[in-house]
């Protein structure tokens, strides 16, 4: 069962960079970065899983060391990691929007005013 | 004192929140702006004291959640000499750069939001070399990154801006994504994000997932760097982005890139005494050193020829950190810290050409040194020290470099490392040649007709220039003072990692993991030189030429009076343009159609018979987006194999 998350995780991490590298549109660019931050956060969350653990919420007198919880460091990276995707997004389309109107075209083989 | 690290991280983000809030007047801005960048700075030269010189490692647990069991369960802040070299270099560039950003920013609208940018991304850097956390390291990248992209975009109708800030943005995310996926696998591994719980734990363990690891982290720093794949990034952002800016993303953010990659590989991993390792740094290094050096001599525009320097410069570091002797790692640091001050010195110079004339355009500028005499000796010094000019600052870290490859082939016998010392050579070599290229087109020849109303610039512009310049000198002049009280501590930091190990978990806690300081550190310089001898042959050469150019002016003078009737070269050819007058110099006036030799160029000899090679880098860096994404995937497969199969 935990395989299939693994497998999974990094499915989407490949299928974001073949996205990336092969589409030439930009918001196609932008949906693989996405989908690329998916395979990431499925990653982390599926580190911390333990099967069968509860919720990691406790007061300070029910901790014992029997009791059996997922991991919540993973929980509170993740948040954290999704937080930074959604910023990455709303900037990269934001600078789409701005390429779009600049160079009229989202074709990134027209967008290369800067080589060399 | 234990709190200096955390109020150096804090004075930058409370600058920016503030200047977010306050920021509408000018004087409120640019208090803000100077106190949140002054700070720091004073923090760290604090911290000189215990760290450097008594050779203390701070250590600050956020919230006073110490470790317990010998888990780190809270986040962490260490300072050693290696954190605090870095963190000094980058409080010194912001400094600068922010004082120059004070005039050279004032006819932009968004003032605010510059500032607010600029200092969010100093304090990401602050906080990623200070940070003794592996997650909040990846949390100050991505605020480094976003910062960064935002500023590369700032003045958006300018060309290539927004994209330069696409492609930054699109291959930086591919990077930190790397540094989140090696971050979390490494997680798995240990159950713990802290660097010294890390580094405790780590080199026992090196399995497939480790590993891979690794190669994650690595790639995802050489991003940050803009080391051998990801050069065009830095050449692209660094063209768009105002110069004060480019300082940042030069001086600045290369570094934490570099800083990222000496803290894996020395302290957590401590694979440095790998010889593939040693190799496969050595050899990025030694490839981003040349080929971004032969392409700076392809560039036309001034300030994406400065960019391509400034990674060719980090080639340098990154070979001489690979090398994993205590004369490599002193000796990349002082370059490190020369890159710094010379490449921002130098960005500062494109700004101010950029300031007054309107473009940075090679072919079209020319015979600035008449209108902006201050600012091209400034340049001569930033010039004279990135080629490795004795007695300027290059020089003293370059030949410490190619002594120290030198020593590490004769010690290992191995062969290869014997290259890195020639590339090296022709490196530099290439870097004075494009050089005079530059100084040539832009401060010396004929000034063109449009810039006979350019001004010098301002006060506050040429300060913060002449601060850099000073240091560039200084740091040149006493290179013993460098190495003894800056660079060989951050050496030992990053050689020796049980007492930064036992200084944050406790000591004893290194030794319980059966670890021992496996490189040794021992301090041998080859050569000597002089540095005060040569800076008085150097006033010599420079009194011997003012007095010939004032001996000659009385001949010139004459000769002007006499060829007021004979009509001016372009008007005899009626060539029209200006870049055909700008460089009749190099094949005599002759017109080009009748030249034998494309003299468009000082190096046309050079370019001519490279030219398969200068074709193809040419058309390799396509400015499609999808290529450079491909660039980082393929060197992510590489590193992945590679650690695979030697580790």
């Amino acid at each position: 069962m935990i395989l299939v998350n693994y497998l999974a995780a990094f499915f989407l991490i490949t299928l974001g960079l073949y996205c990336i590298v092969t589409k030439h549109d930009l918001l196609k660019s932008v949906i693989g970065l996405s989908i690329m931050d998916y395979g990431v956060n499925l990653l982390i969350i599926t580190v911390g899983f333990n099967p069968g653990g509860t919720a990691p919420i406790f007061s300070f007198g029910e901790l014992n060391p029997s009791s059996f919880f997922v991991d919540p460091i993973p929980q509170a990276l993740t948040l954290t990691s999704i937080v930074i995707g959604a910023c990455v997004t709303a900037m990269s389309l934001s600078l789409v929007i701005r390429l779009r109107e600049m160079y009229g075209t989202t074709d990134t083989r027209e967008i290369r005013r800067l080589r060399g | 004192m234990t709190h200096f690290p955390i109020l150096a991280i804090m004075a930058y983000f409370l600058g920016a929140f503030l200047i977010v809030i306050f920021g509408r007047n000018r004087g409120v801005r640019n208090t803000l702006g100077f106190l949140a960048t002054a700070c720091p700075l004073v923090l760290m030269i604090a911290l000189v004291k215990p760290v450097i010189l008594s050779g203390q490692t701070i250590a600050y647990w956020m919230g006073g959640r110490e470790p317990a069991g010998g888990y780190a369960i809270g986040i962490a802040l260490e300072v050693d000499a290696l954190g605090l070299f870095f963190g000094l270099l980058i409080a010194t560039a912001v400094f600068v750069a922010m004082l120059y950003s004070f005039s050279y920013m004032s006819h932009d609208d968004n003032e605010p939001q510059y500032y607010t940018l600029f200092l969010m991304l100093c304090g990401g850097v602050m906080g990623l070399v200070l940070s003794g956390d592996l997650f909040n390291m990846f949390i100050m990248i991505e605020i480094l990154t976003f910062a960064a992209v935002a500023l590369t975009a700032f003045r958006n109708t300018a060309t290539g801006a927004l994209e330069a800030a696409f492609k930054y943005l699109v291959v930086g995310s591919i990077g930190s994504s790397c540094i989140l996926a090696g971050t979390i696998m490494l997680y798995a591994q240990a159950h713990t994000l802290n660097f010294a719980q890390l580094a405790a734990f780590l080199p026992g363990h090196l399995n497939r997932a480790t590993v891979i690891a690794y190669a994650l982290l690595f790639i995802g720093f050489c991003t940050k760097a803009f080391l051998v794949p990801f050069h065009p990034l830095a050449a692209d952002a660094h063209g768009a982005a105002p110069a004060p800016v480019s300082v940042l993303i030069s001086g600045v953010l290369t570094k934490s890139g570099l800083y990222g990659i000496i803290r894996l590989s020395y302290i957590l991993f401590r694979t440095m005494n790998l010889g593939t390792v040693q190799f496969w740094l050595v050899f990025l290094g030694s490839v981003s050193m040349f080929v971004c050096v032969t392409m700076a001599l392809a560039q036309h525009d001034f300030k994406r020829l400065l960019a391509f320097h400034s990674i060719s410069q980090i080639g340098y570091v990154l070979t001489a950190a690979g090398l994993a002797t205590a004369l490599g790692v002193s000796s990349g640091l002082y370059h490190a810290m020369n890159h710094t001050l010379f490449k921002g010195l130098l960005f500062l110079c494109a700004g101010a050409v950029l300031h007054e004339t309107g473009t940075t355009d090679l072919d079209r500028l020319g015979g600035l040194s008449k209108k902006m005499p201050q600012t091209t000796v400034l340049f001569l010094i930033g010039a004279f020290s990135i080629s490795g000019v004795p007695p300027f600052n290059g020089f003293a870290s370059k030949w410490l470099i190619y002594q120290a490859t030198y020593q590490k082939a004769v010690e290992s016998g191995n062969i290869g490392f014997l290259f890195a010392t020639i590339t090296a050579l022709v490196t530099s070599t290439m870097t004075l040649a494009s050089f005079v290229k530059v100084t040539q087109s832009v401060f010396f020849g004929q000034l063109p007709k449009e810039y006979e109303n350019v001004k010098e610039v301002s006060l506050g512009m040429r300060l913060a220039m002449g601060i850099l310049a000073l240091l560039c000198i200084l740091t040149g002049l006493f290179p013993g003072f460098v190495t003894t009280y800056l660079t060989e501590p951050a050496a030992r930091a990053a050689l020796g990692a049980n007492s930064y190990i036992n200084a944050m978990m406790g000591s004893g806690y290194a030794e319980s993991f059966g670890l021992a300081d496996t490189l040794p550190v021992r301090f041998v310089s080859a050569g000597v030189w002089s540095p005060i001898s040569w800076l008085c042959v150097l006033m010599i050469m420079l009194l011997g030429v003012c007095i010939v150019a004032v001996a000659s002016r009385y001949d010139q003078v004459s000769a002007l009076a006499a060829s007021e009737a004979v009509p001016a070269p372009a008007a005899r050819y009626g060539s029209g343009s200006a870049a055909e007058g700008k460089y009749e110099l190099f094949y005599g006036g002759e017109e080009a159609v009748y030249s034998q030799v494309g003299g468009e160029d000082l190096f046309w000899g050079f370019k001519h018979n490279w030219r398969g090679y200068f074709r193809f880098m040419h058309e390799l860096h396509s400015g499609i987006v999808n290529d450079y994404a491909l660039w980082a995937v393929v060197a992510l497969a590489l590193a992945m194999l590679y650690a695979m199969v030697i580790l």
